[in-house]
């Protein structure tokens, strides 16, 4: 089968951008080896064709190109920037990187000890680590929970010939999403997306069995990531819901904005405008193939963590059981109709939005087509949407902060049993 | 009876894009780029007011400005201008940095009528009372916690330009420091909007689906009235030139050690300025930089590096940040960079290397110039910062005339170690009684 398709032409500048999405990611890595997904694809990025590593880095930025990797939970991405002069060039290279590459055992070992450090990186990070342990604790046993990146331990379960058997039974034409867009036309892509897969097998694309949980967790829980010094604490807190397609995804686009998808919103002007605890508050659904996590943050003031919270679950319990007002519909459903011109400005935009909706096997037009979906929303239905895809009583906070300074205003904020663990043990 | 226009300039900012500005009689400019790709404007609004017009001791006012400027108007209830742009589907937001404030609002074309309204009252109408002041200061003070006290990038940010910087007001950090944010006055927040927010201090950049004409017909009704300010002279500080090499060191709770280190560079409109750009794509602007290739592949000494030329209008910076890698210390990595540079001084990189870093930063300035709010940003920072948006094309232009002799003269004339500013953060664990300052 050939790989999905989508193209994008715009003269506006001389640059095309490519997305080859290989169908998987993170999710799918084997558990106890968490990091694979990840680890195969930098690998293949690290010599492949007849070029080594440093000779494909010092190609591609002689052409003032670039080809990166990134890997989301649903699947690994090959982006690459070209100006059009040398699209053919750049292209040539993304191929060998697909169908070729030289799995470098140098390079593999000296990603395993690269790898780690990237976690340190996070763990200065008070806002990755937040979100890092959130993704963790979320809702156990779920796929989504998975670390792209991987742990200490992972890491050093990696072997490259399973990065090797990985890359081998996924880079198949059948398992990709194929996006162009810029300064190309109609048969430039079509040559293009053929040298792309022209060495690539032919055989179906392999089956992804992803783990869920039996049942969605229940009771509150409280993860204080205690770290040294802090004046703040990040903040995540959510709990698994529903998934990007699913049939109250409208709803839930309206329910989130006007909960912390504005800066109008409650929790913005609860929480920053009249109480100045915070530089934001926000809060969303994960845009993903499975259903994944509904998701509050903020940062506040250590001095006001444990308040922050409360009122945060206190303004969640109250919104998930009577929804937005007919007024709050009606004005964020005006805001996101009338953001979508914004989203699919550029034919980059246009063409990322493609390929994730073909990523996340959603009927091609999906998210282009949503404003048309929140049009017909009544506020009863965003109420309704509420009831069923928020649960309030099953929250999850993540607080990276001080645990001497924020332990006991934390566990008065109502927000279930509290467990300290150490910033630096995950 | 209505304003007149002029046109003073035009020049391409893209593509099939023509960039033209147009002043207002009271001062006030505008530059319009007509780009119809999508139904949507970008209306940015920029004053010439950044942090290098505070006071010493009144830092971070500019930036309470990009705060205040969302409040309450003469007509405007509190919240209302976030109300009426949401409601559009568009958004809004504004930045500040040393040269400049810039307001930013996306809006559909049929709503930038509203932009235009929404900009002028509160250009001239803003209401300025206690209480809303108190809770965005409760704001700001948040966002320094997240952004610096919480943050190691932003506390090395900090501290690298206090000390490379002894008199220019480049010193001081863009939000402020805690103790001034929280001692600004009601009376001098209130003589800053006055003193700044004026049109003859300000350039409209609308970019995008809208109708020229139209445009200036409603900007001049809008704004016509407004009376110009008389605006301070700005002082010039020359900054003395550094001799010596300085070195800050702090424990931090992090892993290993990081490094920012600040070489002296010119002002954005300087000829060599562009060199540098050049020079900062050979060290560490892309996978075979040398740096990134010495530091991060072949020695694994550090886990990232990056080099960065700040866009200021006064001479200022050329920053190397580095991470060291677990087991390596900051010192290592000094010797590796004195000798990279050294080496680059003494052997002129090949043209074939120079060549390269040409073709990045050709990418880059189209990459800069895709969206609409992109070549606002270039139209309004050029404009503001360096007085003229026609010097987007000629940094373009300049970018690619570089020489590899350009290249090894810039290195011998600004690389050295007696011109450069050092700020290491280290694992507290490992920093016992290291804390200070060294010169």
């Amino acid at each position: 089968m050939p790989p999905v398709v989508i193209i994008e032409p715009s003269v506006d500048t001389p640059l095309v951008w490519f997305d080859v999405a290989i169908r998987g990611g993170a999710s799918a890595d084997p558990r106890g080896i968490e990091g694979l997904h990840r680890h195969a694809a930098l690998l293949a990025r690290r010599g492949a064709g007849r070029r080594d590593r440093a000779e494909l880095d010092e190609t591609l930025d002689s052409l003032g190109a670039a080809v990166d990797i990134s890997v989301s939970r649903d699947a690994v991405t090959l982006s690459g920037l070209a100006l059009s002069r040398h699209l053919d060039a750049v292209v040539e290279l993304a191929a060998d990187i697909l169908a070729e590459p030289r799995w470098s055992e140098d390079e593999h070992a000296r990603l395993l000890r690269e790898t780690p450090q990237v976690l340190d990186e996070i763990r200065d990070d008070d806002s990755a680590l937040a979100t890092r342990w959130f993704d963790w604790v979320c809702t156990p046993g779920h796929a989504y929970g998975r670390t792209s990146l991987g742990t200490e331990t992972s890491i050093a379960r990696i072997e490259r010939t399973a990065a090797m058997e990985l890359w081998r039974r996924e880079v198949v034409a059948d398992n990709l999403v194929v996006g162009l867009a810029g300064d190309i036309d109609e048969a430039t892509a079509a040559r293009v997306v053929a040298r792309l897969v022209e060495r690539l097998p032919t055989r179906p694309r392999p089956e992804v069995v992803l783990e869920m949980p039996a049942a969605p967790s229940t009771g509150r829980r409280v993860i204080l990531v205690d770290k040294p010094d802090r004046t703040q604490a990040q903040l995540r807190i959510g709990h698994l819901s529903i998934r990007y397609g699913h049939e109250d995804t409208a709803a839930i686009a309206v329910a989130e904005a006007i909960l912390g998808g504005m800066f109008s919103s409650r929790l913005m002007q609860e929480i920053r405008v009249k109480r100045g605890w915070s530089y934001g508050a926000g809060c969303g659904l994960r845009r993903s193939r499975l259903p994944h996590w509904f998701e509050i943050w903020t940062a506040a003031g250590i001095d006001v963590a444990g308040p922050a919270v409360a009122l945060t679950l206190e303004l969640f319990a109250e919104y998930a059981a009577n929804g937005p007002t007919d007024d709050e519909v009606d004005f964020a459903r005006s805001y996101l109709v009338g953001s979508m011109p914004f989203h699919v400005a550029t034919a980059r935009q246009r063409m990322q939005l493609a390929v994730r909706d073909a990523v996340f096997d959603l009927p091609a037009g999906f998210t282009a087509r949503l404003p048309e979906a929140l049009g017909a929303l009544a506020a009863a239905d965003v109420r309704a949407a509420c009831l069923r895809c928020l649960r309030p009583e099953a929250t999850v906070t993540v607080a990276v902060t001080t645990a001497d300074l924020a332990r006991p205003a934390l566990e008065a904020a109502n927000a279930g049993t509290l467990t300290v663990v150490d910033h630096d043990e995950y | 009876m209505m304003s007149s226009w002029q046109l003073e300039a035009e020049a391409p900012a893209g593509r099939g894009v023509t960039a033209r500005r147009f002043r207002l009689d009271n001062g006030l400019g505008l530059i319009t780029a007509i780009d119809r790709r999508a139904p949507i404007v970008a209306l940015q609004t920029w004053y010439r007011v950044g942090s290098r017009h505070e006071k010493f001791g009144a830092t971070g006012m500019a930036h309470l400005f990009e705060h205040l400027m969302f409040g309450q108007t003469e007509s405007l209830p509190p919240g209302e201008f976030d109300r009426l742009v949401e409601r559009t589907g568009g958004e809004s937001n504004a930045a500040t940095w040393v040269d400049w404030t810039y307001y930013r609002l996306s809006l559909p074309t049929r709503d930038l009528p509203l932009g235009i309204r929404l900009e002028a009252e509160r250009m001239q109408r803003l209401v300025l009372e206690h209480t809303p002041v108190e809770a965005e200061r409760d704001v700001v003070t948040n966002e320094r916690r997240e952004r610096v006290e919480d943050d190691v990038d932003g506390w090395l940010d900090e501290q690298l330009m206090a000390q490379a910087f002894t008199a220019h007001p480049y010193r001081w950090p863009t939000i402020g420091w805690m103790e001034d944010i929280r001692a600004l006055s009601l009376p001098d927040i209130r003589a800053f909007y006055r003193t700044w927010y004026a049109p003859n201090n300000a350039t409209l950049v609308c970019v995008g689906d809208f109708d020229e004409a139209a445009l200036l017909d409603l900007v001049a009704s809008s704004y016509g009235k407004i009376e110009p300010a008389t605006l301070p002279e700005v002082a010039r500080i020359v900054e003395p030139e550094q001799l010596r090499e300085r070195v800050v060191r702090a424990p931090k709770p992090i892993a290993t050690d990081r490094l920012l280190i600040g070489y002296k560079a010119p002002g954005q409109d300087d000829r060599d300025w562009a060199v540098l750009e050049i020079v900062a794509t050979l060290l560490a602007g892309c996978p075979s930089a040398r740096l990134y290739r010495r530091l991060v592949i072949e020695k694994e000494l550090a886990s990232s590096v990056d080099a960065q030329l700040t866009p200021f209008r006064d001479p200022s910076l050329l920053r190397l940040a580095v991470t060291a890698a677990r087991g390596h210390r900051a010192d290592e990595i000094l010797a590796v960079i004195d000798s990279e540079l050294a080496q680059m001084a003494a052997q002129p990189p090949v043209k074939a290397e120079v060549e390269k870093a040409k073709a990045i930063a050709e990418t880059d300035f189209w990459t800069s110039l895709v969206d609409v709010d992109g070549k606002a940003e270039a139209l309004g920072h050029y404009e503001t910062a360096l007085g003229d948006f026609r010097k987007v094309s000629e940094l373009a232009e300049r970018l690619a005339a570089v020489t590899v002799e350009d290249v090894a003269r810039v290195v011998r004339s600004y690389l050295n170690a007696s011109r450069r500013t050092i700020v290491i953060a280290e694992p507290e664990s490992e920093a016992a009684g290291e804390d200070g300052e060294e010169d």
